[in-house]
């Protein structure tokens, strides 16, 4: 993944076709993170209120998923989103898309954490258990494009 | 907080509490970002100069508190606008909470 070129209003990634077919797996594995799980508890039981403020933040939460999960699909099935590009790909990206984009492989990293029972630290060995492998691989995999597109957003942009 | 890169590191936090209202009849309430082992340390960053508007500075010095100390204290707000910022930290997959002012 490299970026291609940034013109203010929108990014272009040069992807290889493994990267591509990558990337759709990990967005088509959206959301992963359980709608209930505890981190995303914002207040302790005993908070005056507390209940009601869970509920709020509970359902705007789940809204704004469902939203996004339909927003990335709507994108990866737009022609200009991904294109032919040399043996590879262009992957075009608006700045709201950036941070779509980012959301969702975050949630799909911390998803795969959760379902390895959220070590701390981070297993350094790929698991027997092809269940937990795929599981730590898609975490890895999602780290890494998240990696890649905050670090190639902050680099000044190649010249031509 | 997951090490990426070792760039963060090289950081000389100092506090900045400039933007925090000062309390007068309600104390308000608290933003409170909590350290995990998943989320890379540029990520956080990153949430926090697009969620706050912060400076790259200010967010590396909450990111480097909540990796070190295991939770930062982000901002104290009134409930509406706590709740917002929680929202969209949780949108991120931050483990933000809400917390009564004192």
């Amino acid at each position: 993944m490299k970026l291609l070129e940034a013109d203010g209003d929108r990014f272009s990634f040069y992807l290889t076709p493994t990267e591509r077919a990558v990337l759709a797996e990990l967005l088509e594995a959206y959301p992963c993170v359980p709608p209930a799980h505890a981190r995303h508890r914002a207040l302790t039981p005993e908070t005056p209120d507390g209940t009601s403020i869970q509920q709020l933040l509970d359902e705007a939460l789940a809204e704004q998923r469902q939203a996004t999960r339909r927003q990335i699909r709507q994108w990866m099935r737009q022609p200009d989103t991904l294109q032919r590009h040399g043996h590879g790909w262009k992957l075009q990206l608006r700045p709201g898309e950036v941070e779509m984009l980012l959301q969702v492989l975050n949630d799909v990293r911390v998803g795969s954490w959760i379902a390895l029972g959220s070590p701390d630290p981070l297993p350094q060995e790929l698991p027997r258990d092809p269940e937990r492998a795929h599981a730590l691989a898609t975490m890895e995999l999602a780290g890494w494009f998240e990696m890649s597109l905050l670090q190639q957003l902050h680099e000044p942009p190649p010249q031509a | 907080m997951s090490h990426a890169t070792d760039t963060t590191e090289k950081v000389q936090p100092t506090p900045d509490v400039s933007d925090r209202p000062a309390p007068e009849t309600d104390p308000g309430w608290l933003v409170v970002c909590w350290n995990d082992p998943v989320n890379y340390m540029d990520y956080v960053t990153h949430v926090f100069q697009r969620v706050f508007g912060w400076p790259r500075h200010k967010a590396e010095y909450h990111m480097l508190q909540v990796h070190h100390q295991g939770r930062s204290v982000l901002t104290r707000e009134t409930l509406e606008k706590a709740e917002h910022y929680v929202h969209q930290l949780q949108s991120y997959n931050l483990h933000a909470t809400l917390e009564r002012a004192e």
